[in-house]
């Protein structure tokens, strides 16, 4: 009797034991994404993560990488660098990941890539606009991060060279947030505008989240410039929206208007005829990739996808594409592939990295006409 | 620049002055009856909004009635929130009272994005884009709306003040609470209004506000400073100062605003406020502030 | 006295466990979570003093805290000083402009105090999102560089792993905690709770309140500003989100809960807010809606948090006919 008792109890350590190796092995692969779930801007965080989430449930529709099923977890930054250095510290130390994505506000990706630098983990951003990250990223610099998202400064340079096309680049009037992202913006206008011996009328900065912009949108108008580059996001672009709209506007607007994101309302009007806006993404792009991605997104969530979730979806793909082109989660053999991506964008260009880590797709210059958006060029970046 | 410029700017100025004064008076009142800072007032702000638009967009209320349903339960909240809270404190310790208005803020605000996200969500009401033109001068229709909501409650909160037992009952508190004690003033009742007044004052601001600015939870949180400095400016405890200092500071904002960049305009209140502190403590207005 | 003997014993030793952690583990996130403990932990000592000890309600403690991280990075990366000089000159700087705003507004009352120390954080936002020639604003200054310390005896220590800033700022922690202690077991100390307790009545007793609160004010603000300067060195870049409020919310929580004037209550709750809130994973929201009920709960029914409930309990066991006197 203790004999047969000696082997069942032999035969199911044994199988336990199996299982668990066996499940060691067959586990999902891990993702980490550190995000701002909470805070300021958590709407971003929100399409960062749901777009990041589309693409990982498409992989595993189609059966997963290297046999195996995909996983990603989101970390909280809040937009703040001291945040995300505990956070991702974390899922460094946890030694689970394969790699790391976004971060979303540049200050924060400038921060954690030391720490991806030192675990040897990549990273891949997909939204953060400083330019200072491509810039320290690749050959001599940080070989882990890459950077998915086109900078601002190109893309301004693609607008510029749009609007001076038609004459119209040398009165710009410049109303930006107080972020990195509205700096940015100013930045990357000025020194597109300085390449062709111009510079921006006026330049104005609001702070996130003040919400009454009728005296210095009333000051912009007195001084008459030919167009207006708005640099808003969020509540502060409804509120500006319509309070430029009360004011009659008169003045087309430039930059990264969010035409995609401007009350129903007021576009029909033809209030914003006029407008040019150069985005990395909309979601009007007329190719089959983006024309699914946006049904997809749309069926799960209620709403279109904004730039931010088409950013976090593209790099999360890119990211996957790494991973079975390594043929392992090694994170150094990840980063490997990583830096020979080929990947067709939905765009309708290909993805590659440049010797700073950096991909350069397209741009898109959208103009409004006739109460309609209207995509008028892309242009490489 | 032509006249039209000055005149759009004080336009402007004058219509966000009163909307400070409706947020600033109430502070003022619950301060001058309780001697409490109430932190959270900016909360009570952004949930009269969220009311507002939920009222407006979900059950299909028109403006004015949502306006007075959201006023009504400020109102309610306003007696609610000293019962439950504000009125244990009966004015111990000041430093109690703003931590404990501050926790209150913390759960609302955060409670808020938690419950509703931080998308914003714009309220739509027939007149969301028509304006009042003259000349060159534009005003939206929905910000007259506020502007005329705002008077409205001046007049009515003057009228309590002045003309009512009651009204006089508070200001007699906010004078000199040991005084107003031996006459045999209840300070409970008495307190229980004021606070109910008060909140009731910022639920009445956001829900005139709602079709004018984006809804979302973080909307107080730029307000209530604000207040607080407006507050000092006019002399803590005095409730018309406040409402003065409150317009002036809105039309001197869109002003500088007009010249300045937009900072200076956002960073004027709390230069003023120090300025006050430093060379007339009882501010513009007196009444002092309280040791 | 050999209760005393055996407290320092104990001092001594989790403060030798806590040097030895790195040696123990290498997991760089309980290294993390070692610095974001030293560094709040010295935040809200020195918010303790200026509110728990001296009775004065101040939201300024994280306006120094980012004027010590800015001066120090401004300092080393433009003029070549090294991490201790520009640290220290952090935190004088933090120590200065906390005596004009403590002088100022203290002439009138605490409550202008209060506010005043309110409107100051946040101008500190404003001026570092525009005063865009010296603090590059909202960019913030990234990729600080890794410090080199030049020790004495001619050691220089290069801080190139997180295990060493973890004992840079766990030692600074312990200076400042043992200059906090040292204040608050002396005749100062003494003072300062006499001022909160009754000012008229400590006025009287020839105490002048304004410079003991002027002192408090001045070494919580150079203590946090040091503190900021070598954290910010830490983290490799310094931005606007230093001013954050939700800062001051987690001091303030810190302080509450362990007890204003409770020196080993807030030493001890500033170690658990630290690791808690991560351990349990409550997404940021919901945390801070639990501490705002907290701080209600706090001020409604144990304004003395965990340290006055415990020295309660003390007292109420001394009170017990037959007791020994502590």
């Amino acid at each position: 009797m203790r004999k047969v008792r000696v082997t069942i109890a032999v035969a199911a350590v044994a199988a336990l034991a199996f299982s668990v190796f066996a499940r060691a092995q067959d586990g999902p692969i891990m993702i980490g994404s550190s995000i701002p779930l909470t805070g300021g801007v958590a709407t971003f965080g929100q399409h960062s993560r749901w777009g990041s989430e589309l693409a990982i449930a498409e992989a595993n529709a189609k059966g997963g990488v290297l046999g195996r099923k995909l996983e990603i977890d989101f970390q909280d930054n809040r937009c703040n660098p001291a945040e995300a250095v505990k956070s991702v510290t974390q899922m460094l130390a946890e030694k689970k990941y394969v790699a790391i994505l976004d971060g979303l506000c540049s200050s924060v990706v400038l921060a954690i890539m030391p720490l991806v630098e030192r675990a040897g983990v990549p990273l891949v951003v997909a939204n953060a606009s400083a330019t200072s990250i491509a810039e320290r990223s690749g050959v001599g610099g940080n070989k882990w991060t890459f950077k998915v998202n086109p900078t601002d400064a190109s893309m301004l340079d693609a607008l510029i060279g749009w609007l001076d096309k038609d004459g119209k680049a040398n009165n710009i009037a410049f109303l930006g947030e107080d972020t990195d992202f509205g700096r940015a913006g100013s930045t990357g206008l000025e020194n597109a505008l300085k390449k062709r011996n111009l510079k921006l009328a006026t330049v104005d900065f609001f702070q996130k989240g003040a919400p009454d912009f009728t005296p210095v949108f009333t000051k912009i108008k007195a001084k008459k410039p030919a167009l207006l580059a708005l640099y808003a996001v969020d509540a502060d672009f409804q509120n500006a929206m319509r309070q430029w709209y009360s004011l009659g506007g008169g003045v087309p607007l430039t930059g990264r208007v969010l035409v995609d994101q401007v009350p129903k309302e007021i576009i029909d009007s033809g209030f914003l005829d006029g407008t040019t806006s150069v985005q990395p993404y909309d979601p009007s792009v007329d190719t089959p990739g983006n024309r699914a991605f946006v049904e997809a997104f749309k069926k799960l969530h209620n709403v279109p996808p904004i730039l931010v979730s088409f950013e976090a979806y593209e790099a999360t793909k890119v990211l996957i594409d790494a991973i079975r082109r390594a043929g392992t989660t090694n994170p150094a053999a990840v980063r490997d592939a990583l830096a020979t991506t080929k990947l067709p964008s939905m765009l309708g260009t290909t993805i590659e990295f440049d010797d700073h880590n950096l991909a350069h797709n397209n741009a898109i210059i959208l103009t409004i006409k006739g109460g309609k958006v209207v995509i008028v060029g892309m242009s490489k970046t | 620049m032509d006249l039209s410029f000055y005149i759009q700017l004080l336009l402007n100025g004058v219509v966000i002055g009163v909307i400070y004064a409706l947020v600033a008076m109430g502070l003022s009142l619950i301060f001058g009856v309780l001697e409490i800072v109430n932190f959270a007032h900016g909360e009570f702000y952004m949930l009269g909004a969220m009311l507002a638009y939920f009222l407006s967009m979900n059950v299909g209320l028109g403006y004015w009635p949502a306006v007075l349903v959201v006023t009504a339960v400020a109102v309610a909240l306003g007696y609610v929130l000293y019962e439950a809270l504000l009125g244990s404190l009966r004015g111990q310790s000041f430093e109690r009272s703003i931590l404990l208005t501050l926790g209150l803020s913390m759960v609302l605000q955060n409670g808020a994005v938690f419950l509703f996200t931080t998308t914003p969500r714009m309220m739509q009401t027939r007149y969301s884009y028509s304006n009042v033109i003259v000349g060159d001068v534009r005003v939206s229709v929905m910000r007259l709306f506020a502007l005329g909501l705002g008077l409205l409650a001046f007049a009515a909160l003057y009228l309590i003040l002045y003309r009512t037992r009651v009204g006089r009952a508070m200001r007699g508190v906010a004078q000199n609470r040991e005084a107003a004690l031996m006459v045999g003033i209840d300070p409970r009742a008495v307190s229980r209004l004021a606070v109910a007044i008060g909140i009731g004052l910022s639920g009445l601001a956001g829900a005139a506000l709602a079709p004018v600015y984006a809804v979302h939870p973080l909307m107080g949180f730029s307000f209530v400073f604000k207040a607080f400095a407006i507050i000092i400016i006019g002399g803590l405890g005095n409730i018309s100062g406040a409402a003065i200092a409150a317009v002036a500071l809105g039309i001197l904002e869109s002003v500088a605003g007009g010249f300045l960049p937009l900072v200076m305009a956002d960073a004027l209140a709390f230069i003023a406020m120090i300025a006050i502190l430093l060379l007339r403590p009882q501010g513009l207005f007196g009444r002092g502030v309280r040791v | 006295m050999r209760g005393g003997w055996l407290r320092a014993f104990l001092v001594v030793l989790g403060v030798a466990a806590l040097f030895a952690i790195p040696r123990v583990t290498g997991n760089e996130y309980v290294l993390a979570l070692g610095v974001s403990f030293a560094t709040f932990s010295v935040l809200s000592g020195g918010l303790n003093l200026v509110y728990g000890y001296t009775g004065l309600l101040s939201f300024a403690q994280v306006g120094f805290f980012g004027i010590g991280g800015y001066t120090a990075a401004l300092l080393v990366t433009e003029q070549d000083w090294s991490l201790w000089a520009g640290a220290a000159a952090g935190g004088v700087l933090a120590a200065l402009v906390g005596l004009v705003i403590g002088y100022s507004s203290l002439r009138l009352s605490r409550h202008a105090f209060a506010i005043v120390s309110l409107s100051f954080a946040l101008l500190c936002l404003i001026v570092a999102l525009e005063w865009v020639s010296l603090t590059r604003g909202a960019m913030g200054i990234p990729g600080l560089p890794v410090p080199t310390l030049s020790l004495p005896g001619g050691l220089r220590w290069r801080l190139g792993r997180p295990a060493d800033f973890y004992y840079l700022l766990l030692g600074f922690a312990v200076v400042a905690h043992a200059v906090i202690y040292l204040v608050v077991t002396s005749r100062l100390g003494r003072a300062m709770r006499a001022i909160k307790l009754n000012e008229p009545l400590a006025q009287s007793q020839g105490v002048n309140p304004l410079s003991y609160k002027l002192l408090a004010i001045a070494l919580s603000a150079l203590l946090a500003g040091i503190v900021g300067g070598l954290f910010v060195f830490y983290l490799t870049i310094v931005d606007p989100s230093i001013f954050d409020f939700y800062y001051t919310e987690t001091m303030l929580i810190m302080v509450i809960i362990g007890g204003p004037g409770s020196f080993w209550g807030v030493l001890g709750s500033s170690a658990v807010l630290s690791a808690l809130p991560d351990l349990l994973r409550f997404t940021t929201d919901l945390r801070m809606v639990l501490y705002g009920a907290v701080l209600i709960a706090a001020m409604l029914l144990f304004p003395g948090g965990v340290g006055g409930w415990l020295q309660r309990r003390r007292l109420a066991r001394w009170r017990r006919p037959g007791a020994v006197a502590p």
